[in-house]
């Protein structure tokens, strides 16, 4: 054997897992197809959003019990980034003043009263606030607000510096990394455990965890095994840097939209705005290509978030990127272990920089300790069960 | 604005897309050109403002058909000029054909069946202590102040770098009354004869440019403006406000010495321009020696995305002429043109090349690099220094780091300019650490806007 | 003696105009840069650094980023920031060399 567990995917799941594996005294190898970081982990707009999210009441026919399982998780996350540093050492870049989730027609307003009802029963104590209460907590924002939700632990991180800053601490306690290593085999041998292929090398572990976002279900494949997980290419754009004057994460409850002030100034705008899949020569969608831009998109992006904060048409754009998250058949994260398959674990699904240092501590635990995370189980992929009643290992 | 597609959209009007409007006008192709400058001309024949009167402007012989060649650009009623415009982004269009973002003077879309990219090429920015005082400014800078405002850079200017255009330079900043302290080569002349006799041969069958430069030489003696080789630039220092250069410090004959000046000039060479062709998609390469990345193209001058063209020193830095000719045939190109039309421009090509090949290893700037650690600003946008840079380097050297890893790390390429001036410098730095060869290292992901965009402007233009 | 950076011998410009850089009024000629501006009347600095360090033009070709000024045309327009060399003067061209010195919107 040539580690404990091998891990596939250098993000910010893969490199806080390794941490949390390495500390618990597992070693464990991580394999990373181009540079640490380099995938959604470190192009996501670094929101910490701990509200029900606009996704889960947009598209849900039952959003009551989608929001109410995702509220217990987001609970555990504020406590988790709020330790972060303590736990790292070293400045993260971690900032949770507050955040604001408003509402601009009637019907906006209504929704945001119904999501902080259910938050509240849940015990997430988001605060209703009218749209006259604005002005004077946040003068910057639109005067035509109907109102906003407010929660005091929301806030924002770094993602570019985060995976690193977790892959260095990992390799200090014995974690060992392969970066621009590409994964070309993965099987299960004999015995039960696992053999990966990168090229000319090979490793075995008895144990394998899937930390490769949108990847997991190609590299599950590999298996025979059906994970429902989907590519999701999303929009991120940039302002030039400023000086501080926004301490909050906005959102906006009818309309896909996040805004923040990052520490250096700039301001960051996101929320939701698809990009488009690049194409291979087969017309397929491309997973290892950079997603492409949809122009309309990145206006239409910085058009709502320009209503919401008038004073950001006098910004100049410096960048906008692409980045592909990926989202699970319901939605909701899939962390855990695969019964099909024992020994293999799972983490992806959406949110996974705001949830990804509490799912990596939670599935590291798990697999330290043997026995499964009670806080995870709501999202063990044992769920999907039934998509893999016919596969045939190894 | 006329709301049919173009036939065609050349980027850049400088001697390249000059050239490619000759011939797709003279096509019958429907043809857009659009520069950032408010004329066109480019930076070689960067026109004084409308309304500016200047006796003789660039009468150099040298400089005729580059004249000629503007004069018929600007002559020319069929061509579309779209002047004070920046083009932030370039998307192949569903239909066929491309869309283009404009920003400034004319905004909006455009559209154009095939585009060609002759955005030129500009000075290597080069790291040394004190380089962002006001006062330190590129070659290029000092010379279209001259050439188009009409404004000597300042009071007493002193030139250095590896790239002998600086005497060219040095010569028509002292025929219009201004003060060179002095010129300052890093190589000994040995040197340079040495990296240019392999290509003397060669160069000597187009004499003009090798003439020029020995003008320039007897100019500046005959001025009394030193000429000093084996000087290589320390430091830029500040005057007594500390605001603001002083002046130069240099090693030479392992002596220290100091210049006074209020400007000091770097000429180390240029980089082509790479961004709107790597965001539209086409494939570039680095470009040694000097570096920086050009853009690959066919002998037709088609880039790797079909339908969109490259002509000029955004395939490569090799000087007016061969930037004309290939502007002529990435024009005659797109107006499909049989390759019999192309073959005295690929003569012409194949005679100039030679020069162009002396140039670049004559002004190659590698040996020549000032030591840039400690404190020195890589990145002139976020004020990242090189202690900062290398430290990323080192820190993260387990994880394999291309050069988006260093920016995500310490935020190098990340301000206004997204790497233009910083780039080629992180990517070497990073090849030596990783001992590389610089086109082995991944650069940035260029992305729109490949220009800022001011928000008001983009959100009102949405389409 | 210090020499005028504008060059006269067989050059001639059209009149010139006032144009207002960080509150005081300087003279330009129309067709120049707001970087040449400034320039030709000692003026090298145009920002400052993420240290507080004054900075000037550097490439001007529009290329470099170094000569974003703040500037409006008129006093009802709203403020932009702008580069420097790429930018005609105007007679009711208002600059100024710090975000925080233009009126809030």
């Amino acid at each position: 054997m040539d580690a404990d567990i091998l891990i596939i995917g250098g993000g910010l799941l893969g490199c806080a897992s390794a941490w949390h594996l390495a500390r618990a005294g597992l070693t464990p190898l991580v394999i990373e197809a181009g540079a640490l970081n380099a995938g959604a982990s470190g192009q996501n707009a670094g929101s910490l959003h701990f509200q029900i999210e606009r996704r889960f009441l947009e598209q849900a026919t039952d959003a009551a019990a989608l929001g109410s399982r995702i509220v217990a998780l987001n609970r555990l996350a504020i406590a988790e980034w709020a330790g972060l540093e303590a736990l790292l050492g070293g400045d993260l870049g971690i900032h949770m003043h507050g955040g604001l989730m408003v509402a601009e027609t009637e019907a906006d307003a209504e929704l945001l009263a119904f999501k902080v009802a259910r938050e509240n029963a849940l015990g997430l104590p988001t605060e209703l606030l009218d749209g006259a209460a604005l002005p004077g907590l946040a003068p910057y924002l639109s005067r035509d607000l109907r109102g906003a939700a407010w929660l005091a632990s929301e806030g924002h991180a770094n993602p570019r510096i985060l995976a690193t800053a977790f892959a260095a601490g990992a390799q200090a306690m014995g974690a060992r990394f392969h970066a621009r290593t590409r994964l070309t085999g993965l099987r299960m041998t004999r015995d039960g455990g696992y053999e990966i292929e990168a090229g000319s090398q090979t490793w075995r572990a008895p144990q394998v965890m899937l930390a490769c976002g949108h990847w997991s279900a190609q590299v599950a494949a590999r298996l025979g095994l059906h994970l429902p997980l989907y590519p999701v290419p999303l929009t991120m754009s940039v302002t030039d840097r400023t000086a501080p004057f926004l301490p909050y994460l906005i959102q906006h409850v009818g309309q896909r939209l996040s805004m923040k002030q990052a520490e250096d100034g700039n301001i960051v705008i996101g929320g939701g705005w698809s990009a488009r899949m690049a194409r291979g020569g087969d017309g397929l969608p491309d997973l290892d290509a950079p997603a492409e831009l949809v122009p309309e998109h990145v206006c239409a992006n910085l058009a709502v978030a320009a209503r919401v904060m008038p004073g950001l048409a006098r910004r100049t754009l410096l960048r906008s990127w692409t980045g592909i998250t990926c989202i699970s058949a319901d939605q909701l994260p899939i962390a855990g272990m695969i019964d099909a398959a024992p020994g293999l674990h799972v983490a992806a699904g959406g949110s996974m920089f705001t949830l990804g240092p509490l799912v990596a501590r939670l599935l590291a635990e798990s697999i330290a300790s043997g026995a499964p995370s009670a806080d995870l189980e709501p999202f063990s992929p044992r769920r999907f069960a039934h998509l893999n009643a016919f596969t045939v290992l190894p | 604005m006329r709301t049919d597609p173009f036939d065609v959209a050349i980027v850049g009007a400088g001697p390249a897309g000059q050239a490619a409007a000759r011939a797709t006008v003279a096509a019958g192709l429907t043809t857009a050109l659009i520069d950032e400058q408010p004329r066109p001309g480019g930076q070689i024949l960067r026109q004084p403002p409308v309304g500016f009167g200047v006796a003789g402007w660039m009468s150099g012989r040298a400089y005729r058909p580059l004249r000629q060649l503007l004069a018929a650009t600007e002559d020319d009623t069929a061509l579309h000029w779209l002047g004070g415009t920046s083009v932030a982004g370039i998307w192949a269009d569903r239909a066929g054909g491309f869309r283009l973002h404009l920003a400034g003077a004319r905004s909006g879309s455009l559209h154009a069946r095939r585009v060609l990219i002759a955005t030129g090429c500009y000075d290597m920015p080069v790291a040394l202590p004190g380089w962002t005082l006001p006062g330190v400014i590129s070659a290029g800078a000092a010379q279209t102040l001259l050439k188009s405002q009409q404004i000597l850079a300042g009071q007493r200017l002193v030139l250095f770098g590896s790239h002998p255009l600086q005497l060219v330079l040095a010569q028509q900043f002292v025929a219009a009354g201004g003060d060179v302290a002095a010129v300052l080569f890093p190589q000994t002349r040995a040197q340079m004869l040495r990296a240019a006799w392999p290509h003397l041969a060669g160069a000597l069958r187009t004499p003009g440019p090798l003439l020029a430069a020995a003008g320039a030489l007897a100019a500046l003696r005959r001025a009394g403006v030193p000429v000093i080789h084996g000087a290589a630039v320390t430091r830029l220092t500040a005057d007594d406000s500390g605001a603001a250069l002083g002046g130069v410090d240099y090693v030479a004959g392992g002596v220290e010495h100091h210049l006074a000046c209020d400007v000091a000039a770097q000429c180390f060479g240029f980089v082509p321009q790479s961004d709107l062709p790597r965001q539209a998609g086409a494939r570039v390469a680095w470009s040694a020696p000097a570096g920086g990345w050009a853009t690959l193209c066919d002998a037709r001058m088609q880039s790797s995305v079909p339908g969109l063209y490259v002509a000029g020193e955004t395939t490569g830095v090799a000087g007016a002429e061969i930037a004309m000719i290939e502007g002529a045939i990435a024009g005659l190109a797109m107006a499909d043109a049989a390759e019999d039309d192309l073959r005295r421009f690929r003569a012409r090509h194949r005679r100039l090349a030679p020069f162009a090949a002396l140039l670049r290893a004559v002004a190659d700037p590698q040996p020549w690099w000032p030591a840039a650690g400690g404190d020195t600003l890589l990145c002139r946008c976020e004020d990242v220094s090189a202690a900062t840079v290398d430290a990323a380097i080192a820190d993260l050297a387990p994880f394999g780091p291309d050069a988006s890893a260093i920016k995500q790390r310490c935020r190098i390429g990340m301000g206004l300019c997204q790497g233009r001036s910083c780039e080629h410098a992180l990517v070497r730095r990073l090849a030596a650490a990783q001992g590389l060869a610089p086109g082995d290292v991944a650069p940035f992901r260029t992305r729109f806007p490949v220009r800022p965009l001011p928000i008001d402007a983009l959100i009102e233009d949405a389409p | 003696m210090t020499r005028d950076p504008r060059r006269h011998d067989g050059v001639t410009r059209p009149a010139p105009l006032t144009i207002v850089c960080d509150g005081a009024p300087l003279s330009a000629y129309p067709g120049e840069t707001v970087a040449a501006a400034l320039l030709a009347a000692s003026m090298r600095r145009l920002r400052d650094d993420r240290s507080d360090r004054p900075r000037g033009m550097f490439c001007n070709m529009g290329t470099c980023s170094e000569c974003f000024v703040w500037l409006r045309e008129g006093s009802a327009a709203q403020w932009h920031r702008r580069r420097a060399c790429l930018t005609p003067v105007s007679a009711d061209l208002e600059l100024s060399t710090r975000e925080d010195t233009c009126n809030a919107d």
